[in-house]
């Protein structure tokens, strides 16, 4: 069943080498990109937080697929090119910001109004309650989701599969449309299944040990 | 959002000087996003993007008679079949995972962990391929090739937000206070009967916005197709931008365009339903708020 197993997997190792790699790059790229929308979000300046709503909105309803398309295909014809990889980690990141940003926002109003009510009435300035009695409490709301959304991400990353990156999902396609036909398909479909298992199953408990380590009593 | 307005107990009211630096603050940023935008468009213009005939050719009432009429046609299809699949699966293993047979509880665990964890992409090209590796079995049921690509998304986009419905479910079956279920005993009801007519029905309605949500996601995810041709609306944009060699960019806008369209209104449908359903179950409300609101979900269900 598992012909060939070494070629089978140095290939799954390469693409699971760039499936973290753009996934941990990209999902930096999203923290970044949320963290802007959220300034902008509680911003006073009412156009930025159109532009914000209006980011968000676009990013949320339309496909990651047709992102990645009109980047890499369709750029191109009014001069913009750059390399697969580089649409590869603009659209997820671009993409994913939307929804970090969302998860932020969501977070810092988890906090029940009353936390910030008694950080003022205790005499506590604005900058001083959002630092010592909001914030520590709305960053660790946010860890469980923001979880889920890097998980999300590992599984979103395979569509860069249709511009041309060859990560986990690609490779195993290689794999499985090899010309030699060298490779048994039942070997490889337990080789990717098994790849993202492992990736998802390392993250998630990256991901419980940060949770943990932030906890406290409430 | 609504939230906003009410928090304004972590600032001080606005004095006069405040009120002149946040209409500056506004101006400022105005200029940056008008500007960052005229930039956008006067390189776009450069370029000829919104040259006339750019747009009007891949908009000819006969593509759009025989190519984007029966793309869009062709999506909804999968996405009204995938989301049926979707909810009769995730009720299914939803409701199996809190069984009382360890047996059944063991398995949808297996269910929901596995297909959350891989890509959907992965399912909806993987079950294609196996199905070609046993020759075509749906085709020698007589199918066509299109209903074999049909068959095949929909299983995909079936069996992967089945996974991720049932774990919403389960998280509205947790936030569900318990003494719902204990009056249904109370009064003579059998398990299943309790689960049938107590629980389930409030956990739909709770959950609803969830649900509601995560079936937009399905809609966008239909756009999947694309990896084994089924003739959704992305696959034509392509092909009609390889068409219309000139208006490639400008086909691909026109199915972003389509799918904001049909994404934004079951958004909006969202919204609504959250607006009604609320205050007509036992569960507090935060629940399915919090599901729908944080885009994880507080249990980490939610996907994008």
């Amino acid at each position: 069943m598992f012909d060939n197993f070494d070629l089978m997997v140095a290939a799954l190792g390469a693409g699971m080498w760039t499936t973290v790699w753009v996934t941990l790059t990209s999902y930096t790229i999203a923290l970044a990109i949320g963290m802007v929308l959220v300034v902008m979000h509680v911003s006073p300046a009412v156009p930025a937080r159109w532009a914000a709503n209006a980011y968000t909105q676009l990013f949320r309803n339309i496909p990651l697929l047709a992102v990645l398309f009109i980047m890499y295909f369709g750029l191109p014809k009014v001069g913009i090119v750059a390399d697969n990889w580089v649409w590869a980690l603009l659209g997820l990141g671009m993409y994913t910001g939307a929804f970090v940003g969302e998860t932020l926002r969501s977070g810092i109003n988890s906090i029940p109004l009353g936390q910030a009510e008694a950080a003022r009435s205790i005499g506590l300035t604005f900058g001083q309650s959002l630092k010592g009695v909001i914030l520590p409490q709305a960053v660790r709301a946010v860890i469980p989701p923001l979880g889920s959304l890097l998980i999300a991400l590992v599984k979103n990353s395979a569509l860069v599969l249709a511009i041309g990156v060859t990560e986990l999902t690609a490779q195993s396609r290689r794999l499985i449309e090899d010309n030699e036909s060298r490779f048994d398909l039942w070997g490889v479909i337990i080789g990717v299944t098994v790849s993202y298992l492992l990736i998802a199953l390392v993250l998630s408990y990256l991901v419980r040990l940060v949770e943990k380590r932030t906890a406290f009593v409430r | 959002m609504s939230r906003q307005n009410e928090s304004t107990v972590l600032f001080d009211a606005l004095g006069p000087k405040g009120r002149q630096r946040s209409a500056i603050a506004s101006v400022i940023s105005a200029v940056v996003i008008l500007g960052i935008l005229a930039y956008v468009a006067s390189v776009l213009a450069g370029e000829g993007f919104f040259e006339s005939s750019r747009w009007v050719n891949p908009l000819d009432a006969l593509v759009v008679q025989n190519t984007w009429v029966p793309a869009i046609l062709d999506t909804l299809l999968a996405f009204a079949l995938g989301s049926v699949l979707a909810l009769v699966l995730g009720v299914l293993f939803g409701f199996g995972r809190i069984s009382r047979f360890g047996l059944t509880r063991w398995a949808s665990a297996g269910y929901v962990q596995f297909f959350r964890a891989l890509p959907l992409i992965l399912l909806i090209w993987i079950s294609f391929t196996i199905d070609g590796h046993f020759g075509f079995t749906t085709h020698t049921l007589g199918w066509s090739t299109e209903a074999r690509r049909l068959t095949f998304l929909v299983l995909g986009l079936g069996v992967y937000n089945g996974a991720v419905l049932a774990e919403i479910l389960r998280a509205g079956v947790a936030a569900l206070p318990p003494g719902q279920a204990m009056a249904g005993y109370a009064v003579g009801l059998r398990h299943g009967q309790v689960q049938r007519l107590v629980v389930l029905p409030q956990v739909l309605r709770n959950m609803l916005p969830a649900v509601l949500a995560q079936l937009v996601i399905l809609l966008k995810d239909t756009s999947l197709g694309y990896v084994i041709t089924y003739p959704e609306l992305l696959h034509s944009a392509n092909i009609i931008g390889r068409d219309y060699g000139n208006s490639f960019l400008q086909a691909l806008f026109i199915a972003a365009f389509i799918y904001f369209v049909m994404a934004y209104a079951l958004s909006k449908l969202v919204v609504l339903v959250e607006r009604r359903m609320r205050k007509k179950t036992a569960a507090p409300k935060a629940a399915a708020q919090l599901e729908s609101t944080v885009a994880g979900g507080q249990a980490g269900v939610g996907v994008i």
